[in-house]
């Protein structure tokens, strides 16, 4: 209902419209120019930018001081607003794949608000010649990794022995499993490790009911995420990747949500 | 004319949002659709149009795979449902900077974060409060009695201010303030090293944690559990003691909060 009562905004609609109008405030962004600079820059013509600038400065997005043009700052920030808007489609559509006919349900509304934080990652996806890139890649990051994060809407055989590892070298984990399978992973890690790690604070697992729908793991220097098909079944295929400080922001915050919600 | 590769590079960059954003039809229909899912009858009625017209708008979302049928009724697909929950949220960060055009653009803004002007949306329900000439101090008073009450408060104070001080002061020496954090610039801890009692008081005080920072910031920004505010300086470089926003939803504090939690890094 709160859509409703806010439709597009006419202003949204002036800027978006014309891309000239948005080329002349990306550059008025980063600094004033003159309109001689601005016809050097962006390689459109003096007339279509004096006029773009006029109009402009009729909608209050710029004022003209001493020859220069400056973006108002208030429409700094509706155009980086704008921009931002502009990179989560660009996201959504570089990794098309990777969303298109899967569930993201379970992906919270906040990690969708700032989904363009995952701007740098990697779409891995197997391939005929190497069936198991997806499990090898997430492989090698928790072998490496002294601290782990993760949501494992399923089991792997390896795991119990991977997080086994990573306990006996005395790195921490913490891993939301489903119910079903917090027994069997528990069992596959030593007991002696598993107590003492426990004890130390170091291994956390959390058995929830609810289905989990949604794949994650957090590792010092790299996140991964993989989600269901819509027709239920986990795509083992395709994983996506990132080594960036955002990301691994982002995926600590989906982490945490999904903890605390189920 | 403008050479046709420029043209086509600036279509290229540009070409999706303005596909998304210029047409009222097709913004419409996704946020129609974002609500829930809608049969073609109940999209009819929402936009006031013509089935022949609506079909169209739908056949088009449906092959960018924004939307799909699936029984009698239009559903986002995933990535249309990715695209809403961000249109929404440009909507909603437009309208909450508009609601305080003044506000924001009587003032230097550079030391918002990006990060931060991005989810502007959190604040939509803020309130913008200014000083008239029959009440030159209305902001002022207001902060000062928003304050009163708090137990807890984390300010970025960039002003050596004695009625600021004093107020905070005596709200530490009651004891309804019990902790205090302040975020400040060594320029500023200096002028406030000079005054004794303020040295005493504040900077030796148990309650009260001081975390320097290089950079002379340009906003006065305080957080507590409750309630944020706001104030900002003018484009020249002096402080505006007249012009305030307050918000008191989860959503603002929020905001707020991550602001602090930027600088205290």
């Amino acid at each position: 209902m709160i859509i409703n009562q806010y439709s597009l905004d006419n202003d949204i609609k002036f800027l978006a419209k014309s891309e000239i109008r948005l080329k002349i405030l990306s550059e008025l962004q980063k600094k004033p120019k003159s309109v001689k600079e601005l016809v050097k820059i962006t390689n459109i013509t003096y007339s279509s930018i004096s006029s773009n600038l006029s109009k402009l400065e009729e909608h209050n997005h710029i004022t003209k001081s001493k020859n220069k043009y400056c973006i108002n700052p208030l429409s700094e920030i509706c155009f980086k607003n704008l921009m931002e808007f502009k990179r989560s489609i660009d996201l959504i559509n570089d990794y098309n794949d990777f969303w298109d006919k899967h569930d993201i349900e379970q992906l919270s509304i906040n990690s969708i608000q700032n989904i363009t934080d995952l701007k740098d990652s990697t779409l891995i996806e197997t391939t005929p010649l190497d069936i198991y890139k997806t499990h090898n890649t997430i492989k090698g990051h928790i072998l490496e990794t002294q601290n782990l994060k993760a949501i494992f809407p399923y089991l792997h055989p390896e795991y119990p022995q991977l997080i086994e590892n990573i306990l006996k070298r005395e790195g921490s984990v913490e891993i939301v499993v489903p119910k079903s399978m917090s027994k069997e992973i528990i069992h596959g890690i030593d007991g002696q490790t598993r107590k003492n790690a426990s004890k130390e604070g170091n291994f956390r697992i959390y058995a929830v009911k609810n289905d989990l729908r949604l794949y994650l793991t957090i590792c010092d220097d790299a996140m991964s995420l993989g989600l269901f098909k819509n027709d239920n079944s986990f795509d083992q295929n395709r994983l996506l990747i990132s080594a960036n400080e955002k990301s691994q922001k982002w995926a600590r915050n989906l982490f945490e949500t999904i903890k605390q919600n189920m | 004319m403008t050479n046709p590769e420029t043209k086509q590079e600036l279509n290229k960059e540009f070409n999706e949002i303005k596909y998304i954003l210029t047409s009222t039809m097709r913004s419409r229909l996704i946020l129609t659709m974002f609500e829930s899912p809608k049969e073609l009858k109940e999209l009819r009625t929402a936009l006031n149009k013509p089935s022949a017209t609506i079909l169209h708008g739908l056949k088009e979302l449906e092959n960018k795979n924004l939307i799909r049928k699936f029984q009698k009724e239009y559903h986002l697909t995933s990535n249309g449902f990715l695209l809403a929950t961000n249109m929404v949220k440009l909507i909603e960060n437009w309208h909450s900077i508009n609601n305080d055009t003044k506000f924001w653009n009587s003032h230097e803004l550079e030391d918002i974060p990006d990060e931060l002007l991005k989810n502007m949306f959190l604040l939509k329900d803020a309130e913008y409060i200014h000083s008239t000439t029959s009440d030159l101090s209305n902001a002022f008073n207001r902060y000062v009695k928003l304050i009163c009450e708090s137990s807890e408060l984390k300010i970025i104070l960039p002003i050596y201010s004695e009625n600021h001080l004093k107020h905070i002061i005596e709200l530490l020496e009651k004891n309804t303030l019990k902790k205090l954090e302040l975020i400040l610039s060594m320029d500023i801890l200096n002028s406030i090293r000079t005054n004794e009692l303020f040295e005493k008081s504040l900077l030796e005080n148990e309650k009260v944690k001081i975390i320097p920072i290089e950079k002379n910031l340009k906003l006065f920004l305080t957080y507590s559990k409750d309630f944020m505010s706001l104030t900002l300086f003018f484009k020249d470089g002096h402080y505006d003691d007249s012009q305030i926003l307050i918000g008191k939803t989860e959503d603002a504090c929020k905001w707020a909060l991550k602001l602090i939690n930027y600088y205290e890094e």
